[in-house]
Parts: structure tokens; sequence; C-alpha cells
């Protein structure tokens, strides 16, 4: 058939010059740094103390399309395995009951970290020039979207499919009452997002994400694995493969302002108060999560956290920067100390402070035991021999009519809560190496537990005002605070959180609470 | 017990607020308020539960007032109590620019807040100003900041010690 003689010209051109049928990803990245955009007027809120470099590099050197389809696939499998295979082997009624209440913790709380985080890299985006730079915080700002939807995501495949679901489902309304939320929020959203852009990276990316990510992220999912849970690994290794970048980030971000000469008057400060911020409330969350929240150990946390704090993050990683003027936290010393007893010390505090919480707590069993006073010398006569009292008591038994918030006041050792933290502590029986600080300024009493969160408020009082719940609740029945701060179950009269996990244990009501009349009172008053 | 939520001192301060009848009272009683109530060099801790909230329905009532007594000009130009804002914001700027002692710089940046947190001020100009002078704070504090021994910097801040152990 014959063919015009338009068609005819075109073909004979392309017998010549063949049109590109695809474009390399990295020639395409190349090609989108060469446009020359005016970023230098940019700023977040506050304009950073410190100039980040016009020609920082990135290291994933990722286009938007390219990334997408990257994480479509493994979204595809993520949900794919949890929605179908997971589903149908029933494997979230296989989770041991005491990791399913840690996960009720660990996920709805990275959530927060996650959500806070798309907008601590939003303001490192505003606040770079480079074109480079910009991009890898672009990919972080979609990969933490992605990971609020995701953690988001755990907490209601396990409420729908699994046991026990509350608390999975709705746990920000214990907010105000739970004794962890606000020493979270203060690391996982304050942290991230406040004031200078360099100092949140240095929190999110440099120590949120290079130090704490590996115990996390990583940690969470062999714990998971030992008790039975199949999603969490899913869904949070699916998470890490994203955190590479977000480390990577951290670095460039170092990087970008080495040779600025405010890096030398501010780094190693940022640095330092960010790390304590960091592990004051990681260290010993995540120990007593991993440890008391679990029937089967992997290993124990001391071990953990030496390896990935003390010697990854805090030699090998902290050292890579060194050539910049990094040097690892003065306070790395004191977190190494705060390591092996911390978690000790806040379950003893957590399991007595239980009502007002959103997640189940149980106390350690016989084998358990053994594997503490093996792994942690000295654990029964601190710790061991207090919970074979309050079980003795009956802690467990709503008829009981005891609650070892009562051990507490009986033995004369106050909770004090660390204004700056907001982590509760006991000076008077605690292992770890918390001292009791109390400060009067204009006529208000403030505690504090280490001379690092003592040195942060004296610099910045106005940034650490957050009432805790004995100067908020002082006076007020128990009972009566639980149901204002919607701490129950749908009957609207059982806790959501109970002392056992005890399928056939009898469940705690608010009329149980009420009976045993426990008012809250502020330590501080009595000083 | 009255819950934390609706209490009788909220309710007290709700009839105040609705006595409240021109921009000029709103004016001066939200400043009055802020200024024993809700600074972090306050001495009266009697509203410490509910000074937010009770500051919150201050503003709503006066941005009412505002709105109801400002012409557009005004509203984007003018303080509540009518001063010039771009003038008042030159003032808190050029002080911070002289000022090179973090605690000096605290004063004017939390005083600004104070005085001219919205509605007294226009937002155009609120938010940029103290964008500026908290940058310059920051700096400061960020500087040295280990200079001084624990027990000095009690000092400086003037605390009282009640314990340590």
């Amino acid at each position: 058939m014959a063919i015009s003689a338009a068609t005819k010209a075109a073909t004979d051109a392309l017998a010549v010059n063949r049109a590109p049928v695809s474009v390399g990803a990295q020639e395409v990245h190349r090609w989108m740094q060469s446009f020359t955009w005016d970023f230098e007027k940019n700023r977040t809120k506050y304009s950073t103390k410190y100039k980040m470099a016009n020609d920082t590099k990135e290291q994933f050197k990722l286009i938007a399309k390219e990334y997408a389809r990257m994480e479509s696939v493994k979204d595809e499998r993520q949900f794919g395995s949890l929605q179908d295979v997971l589903t149908r082997v029933d494997a979230a009624n296989r989770v041991h009951p005491k990791w399913n209440e840690s996960m009720k913790v660990i996920s709805n709380f990275l959530e927060v970290g996650e959500y806070n985080a798309i907008a601590g890299t939003g303001m490192l985006w505003d606040s770079a020039t480079a074109p480079e730079q910009k991009n890898g915080y672009l990919g972080q700002v979609l990969d933490e979207i992605r990971h609020t939807n995701q953690c988001g995501y755990v907490n209601y495949y396990f409420a729908k499919q699994g046991q026990d679901a509350a608390g999975h489902n709705d746990a920000r309304r214990t907010r105000a009452i739970g004794p962890l939320w606000k020493g979270m929020k203060r690391v996982f959203s304050d942290g991230f997002i406040s004031g200078d852009a360099v100092e949140c990276s240095i929190n999110l990316q440099l120590v949120g994400e290079a130090c704490f990510t590996n115990p996390l992220i990583v940690a969470v999912t062999e714990w998971a694995c030992a008790n039975g849970d199949e999603m969490t690994p899913t869904v949070f290794l699916s998470i890490e493969t994203d955190e590479l970048r977000h480390m990577a980030n951290g670095y460039q971000t170092v990087v970008s302002i080495a040779n600025d000469a405010a890096a030398s008057k501010y780094l190693n400060t940022d640095l330092n108060n960010a790390f304590w911020t960091q592990q004051k409330y990681f260290t010993p969350v995540l120990g007593m999560m991993f440890e008391y929240g679990s029937h089967f150990k992997v290993e124990p946390w001391v071990k953990t956290w030496n390896r990935w704090v003390y010697e990854d993050w805090g030699g090998i990683w902290i050292g890579r920067l060194g050539k910049y003027g990094v040097q690892s936290p003065a306070s790395l010393r004191d977190a190494k100390k705060d390591a092996y007893w911390a978690h000790h010390d806040l379950f003893l505090l957590a399991y007595a402070l239980w009502p007002t919480g959103f997640f189940r707590l149980s106390l350690p069993t016989a084998q358990e035991a053994e594997w503490y006073e093996a792994n942690y010398p000295g654990w029964y006569d601190m710790y061991g021999k207090v919970y074979d009292e309050w079980r003795a008591r009956g802690c467990e038994d709503p008829n009981s009519g005891f609650l070892p918030l009562q051990w507490f006041i009986e033995n004369n050792h106050p909770i004090y809560i660390d204004r700056v933290s907001q982590v509760p502590f006991c000076p008077s029986y605690c292992k770890g190496a918390s001292t009791l600080r109390v400060l009067e300024f204009n006529g208000k009493k403030h505690s504090f537990s280490d001379q690092w969160g003592e040195r942060m408020w004296l610099s910045e009082p106005e940034r650490y005002e957050c009432q805790n719940i004995f100067e908020q609740y002082e006076g007020r029945e128990l009972s009566e605070v639980i149901a204002e701060g919607h701490g129950l179950r749908s009957d609207g009269k059982t806790l959501i959180s109970q002392p056992h996990t005890n399928k056939d244990g009898k469940l705690w009501t608010l009329d149980d609470i009420k009976k045993i009349n426990c008012v809250f009172s502020d330590p501080l008053k009595a000083l | 017990m009255p819950n934390i939520h609706d209490n009788p001192t909220r309710t007290e301060w709700v009839n105040k607020i609705a006595g409240l009848k021109t921009l000029a009272q709103g004016h001066a009683f939200l400043k009055d308020f802020r200024a024993k109530y809700v600074s972090v060099f306050k001495t009266d801790f009697s509203l410490e539960l509910d000074w937010l909230w009770i500051e919150l329905k201050i503003e709503e009532k006066v941005a009412v007032l505002k709105q109801a007594e400002f012409n557009d000009h005004q509203l984007l130009n003018v303080c509540t109590c009518g001063t010039d804002a771009q003038k008042v914001a030159n003032e808190s700027l050029a002080a911070m620019a002289a000022c090179e002692d973090m605690y000096e710089a605290e004063r004017i940046h939390i005083n600004f807040r104070l005085a001219c947190k919205p509605p007294v001020m226009p937002v155009n100009f609120f938010l940029d100003t103290d964008r500026q002078l908290g940058t310059k704070l920051m700096e400061l504090r960020n500087t040295d900041y280990y200079a001084l021994p624990l027990e000095e910097l009690r000092k400086v801040r003037g605390v009282r010690v009640v314990t340590l152990q």
C-alpha cells in the first residue's frame, strides 16, 4: 500500500535518528538540578541561625516519579500481606496478649512522631537553598506522610482483626491523663518542630532517626516476631527501608552547615540538648515496652542500647561527622548510666499509675523474674520483691481494694515529674541516675531529675510550662479524673487500662476505683 | 467536684467578659489579664489551670469588638490601643537589635508577646516581628551555652533552691 509523502519523510528521518523511548531517572535528576531556581530568600518561620550551603548534594538522587513507583510497590506488598495472608491465618489473634498491649503504645506514639516529622522536614525544605538537598527533604516529607498512615493502620488492623481493641482505637482521648503522653509529645512533637529548623533536624534526623530508629523500628520487629506478631515486622520493616534516606538527610544537613562559622558556636550544644531530650524519654520507655511488654525475651535492653546508641551512633556515626566539628554529646556518659536501670524504674511507676493509661500492664511472671535477675543482678531485691508484695495484696483483682500507687504513699516514696522531659521519677526508690532537684521561680516550684534538663529549663523557662497530672488534678479523686479524661471503654464503666492481661481475669470498673478513694496530691506542695 | 473543663472560675470570668462593651474596655481588660496571669514572669498562680482558656475567651471578645469598631485600614494597620502597628513593631525591633544580653532579649520578646499578641496587633505585623525577635533571642541563648556553672546560672535566673539531692 502506498504511503503519503509526509509519512515517508518521517519514517526516513527516524531511521537515521531514533526517538528516545525512555530517559534514565538519574539523567532527569541531573537535568532538574540545572534549574536555577531562586531559593536564596527561603526561610521557615524562624530563620535558622546556621547558613546552609547552596551546593549541598544528597545521596539518594531519586526523582519524585521514581520514588512514587518504588513506594507503591512496597505498599502493595505490605497491605497485600496484611489484608490477605495474615488475615486468613488469623495472625492478630496469635499475638501474645502482653505484646498486643505494647503495640497500643508503640504504634500510636510513633504515628505522632511521623506526623510531626512531616512538618519538621518541611521546615528543612523551606530553609535549604541547594536544589539537591531540597530534593532529599522532599522524599522524606513524602515518606513521613506514608509512615503516619502506616502506623495508624497498624492500630486499625489490630483493633479490627485482633484481641482487646480498646486502646488500639482512639488512644488519643486519654492524652490528658496518661503519664507517658506528655513526655512523648516533648520528644516527638516539640523536639521535631519547634524553633530553629537545623536544631529540629538534629533532633529528628541526627538523633531521633540515626540514633533511636534502630532500637525503635528494627528491634521492635525482633521483639514482635518473638511474641507471635507478624503484622508489625511487615509494616515496620517497610518503614525502615525509608529511614536510611532520613539518616542521609541528617548527615547532609550537618555537611551543609559545616563551613559556616555558626556551626562551631552552636552545633555541639544543639546536639547535646537534642540527644538528652530524645534519650531521656526513649531510653526508659523503649526498654520498658520491650522487656515488660513481652513474654518472650530477645536480649536485655541494655545490650541493645549499648550496641546501637553507644557504639554505633555515639562512636561510629558521630565519629564520621567528627571531621565537620561534631563531637559525641557530653551527656552520652550519663545516658549510658541510665540505660541499665531507668526502664525498670519507669515500669514500677507505670504499673503504679496503671489506671491512667490506655493499655494493659502485667506483672512479671516467675519465669520472667528469673530472666531479669539473670540479666540485671540485683533486680529482685529492688523490684521483684515489690511486685511479689503487690501481687500478694491482690493488685490485679478489682475486689482487693488495692492500687500499687498506695504502696508509694504508705512507704513515703513521692513520685515527681521532671518538668523538662515530663518523665515521672521516684528519687527515693530508684536504681537509675535520677536525682531530685527542686527550684522555685516566682513562687512556683519545678522538679527536675538531672543536670541537663535543669540547664535547659534555666536557659528557656517559658518553653517548659507544661503542667503535670499531679498539678492538674491535685485534690481530685482518681475515678473522677479517669472519667473526665476518657479512660473508659465503650460500656462507659470499664477502664481501658487494666493491671493484667489475663483473658479470664476480672476487669476493673470505675466503681472499683471509686471505693478506694485515691486522691491526687502534688508532691511539690509538701516541700 | 466540678471538673476541669466546666468550673465556677471559668463561669465567673465568662460573666466578666460578657460585660465588655467597647474595644477600649476589651483592650485594657486583656492587657491587665495577661500581665497578671499569663506572663512567664507572673507571681499570681491562682488561675494556673484556667488562664489559657480564659485568655482565649477574652481574645475572642476583643476580636469581635475590634471588628465592630475598626474600618478596613485600621484592621490591617492599627493595634487595639489605637497605636500604629508598624511603629510598635519598629520599637521592639530596634530594642532587640541593640540588645546583646540574653536575659534582656528574653524580656523584650516575652513583653512584646504579652503586649501585642493578636487580636491586639494585626497578625500581618505581629507574626513577622515575633519571628525576627525570636530569631535573635535563639542566637543569644545558644551562644556560650555552658559558660556558667549551674550554681551561677540559678543565681542569674533568680531561682530559689528548694532541694538538691
